[in-house]
């Protein structure tokens, strides 16, 4: 799981109010080389929560992304939101809700985020 | 005492009483009903392999539709299956899920971005998404509500003004011999594994004298869409089944079971058939040497998807067509107040 999807993913537990960002508990986290593509980051710049991306990248080890979004895209700035955004990968660990803990967990770098059935 | 709606008829209100007093004591919406999990969701889960396998031919309507989106876009595609279309469109970036997690594995091996989820609850925040698809899903949802709350997810989670394709089984289908292929549900079955509050269960349907049919013991012929990997297994229906078929009137009939036959060197591969046979839920056919499943699916008849759609109040439907015997339609969400 990459933080361009993890930026995307709420906790749907019934009741639940702050069901998004899900803190990452990262155990095994790998990082796979993608091309570099400045028309979709900045496609992206528009979508993303910046301080979910931050501390979701924090999360898995990579602490290099401004706190605040940079009015000015400087080329090194897109190059470390690349980095976070796509080059990130969560292997093992578990996507936690903020309000109730719950654990999505996060096997072979695919979220399961189904709900049991008293939670729906 | 209820609140009092406004309502075009006296019948129809009449009919709304009554299915709220059967749906009290239902699930949620959002709850996986007996049907679906045994009938779905475990038949996918043991039929994974197998069914990625048959799973390759892009349909070019679908196709065409991913292909004209701009490049960059997210699109989210709910119910992915084996990830058939993830990357078809190489410019844009795919993020799937499906309830079975087998499927998933077979795309995440692909390198794709997936997860598993649930249609009905997606667990994406409202927006991020340029556009979605569905494609052959709705129709394993057992219910109407259960239905629209899927078309309403997929509106949800695109930006104002994003695209989103949903294909489903037509009841017309082009081939009619499929029909008779194919078991209809009765609605003693239906009342025992879908409950109160379906569509089913009003009485506009029970008065209906078509739903008197008993569930009709499954054909030996095997599905049009198995015919590449089981050209050997097929053969002639009973002449006593088929005579039975013909007499009785199909219309009407929106619920099935519809048979997967899957080959013994399958079914050993994963342990999933051992407890499936033992519980029931499939049968073997020595003479095609197979497990067969049953899947559960509700088809929809001309211009149900349609109606479905135009009760999502943020929602304009642009475009609607049948192709290749199924139902589809393009809707674009609302709110679109600048160029994107």
């Amino acid at each position: 799981m990459r933080l361009i999807v993890h930026n995307m993913l709420t906790c749907n537990i019934k009741g639940v109010v702050n069901k998004f960002p899900l803190r990452i508990e990262a155990e095994k986290v790998i990082k796979k080389e993608v091309d570099f593509n400045p028309d979709f980051l900045r496609h992206m710049l528009a979508k993303i929560e910046w301080k979910a991306l931050v501390d979701g990248a924090r999360s898995m080890g990579y602490t290099e992304l401004p706190d605040q979004l940079e009015s000015e895209e400087s080329y090194s700035f897109l190059k470390k939101f690349h980095h976070a955004l796509l080059e990130l990968h969560l292997e093992e660990g578990s996507l936690v809700c903020q309000e109730t803990g719950r654990k999505f967990p996060v096997e072979k770098g695919v979220p399961n985020m189904l709900l049991h059935e008293d939670e729906v | 005492m209820r609140d009092v709606k406004l309502k075009p008829t006296h019948q129809q209100q009449e009919e709304e009483d009554e299915e709220e007093n059967l749906s009290s004591s239902s699930l949620s919406v959002k709850s996986t009903p007996e049907i679906e999990k045994k009938y779905v969701h475990r038949v996918y889960d043991a039929i994974a392999p197998h069914f990625s396998s048959t799973r390759y031919a892009k349909w070019p309507r679908v196709a065409a539709f991913l292909e004209s989106l701009p490049p960059g876009s997210v699109i989210l595609d709910a119910g992915c299956g084996n990830g058939k279309y993830l990357g078809l469109n190489p410019n844009c970036f795919f993020i799937g899920c499906d309830i079975s997690d087998p499927l998933i594995r077979i795309c995440s091996e692909k390198g794709q971005e997936v997860l598993v989820a649930d249609a009905v609850n997606l667990p994406y925040r409202d927006g991020f998404g340029d556009a979605a698809i569905s494609i052959a899903v709705l129709h394993h949802l057992s219910t109407e509500e259960r239905r629209k709350s899927a078309v309403e997810e997929l509106v949800r989670v695109v930006k104002p003004g994003g695209f989103v394709l949903i294909t489903v089984w037509a009841a017309e289908q082009e081939d009619k011999t499929l029909l008779t292929k194919w078991t209809p549900l009765s609605p003693k079955y239906v009342e025992e594994w879908v409950g109160p509050g379906s569509p089913m269960n009003s009485p506009r349907m029970r008065n209906n004298p078509c739903f008197g049919l008993e569930s009709i013991p499954e054909s030996d012929v095997s599905v049009k869409e198995q015919k590449e990997d089981e050209k050997s297994l097929e053969s002639i229906p009973e002449s006593d089944e088929s005579s039975t078929r013909e007499g009785m009137k199909m219309m009407n009939q929106q619920e099935y079971f519809v048979p997967w036959h899957l080959p013994y060197h399958r079914a050993e591969v994963s342990g999933a058939s051992a407890s499936a046979l033992a519980s029931g839920l499939a049968k073997k056919d020595d003479r095609k040497g197979a497990v067969v499943y049953k899947r559960y699916y509700h088809v929809f008849s001309e211009g149900e998807l349609e109606r479905l759609a135009s009760g999502v109040g943020n929602a304009m439907i642009v475009d609607r067509f049948y192709d290749k015997s199924n139902w589809c339609i393009v809707l674009q969400k609302e709110g679109l107040n600048k160029d994107h």
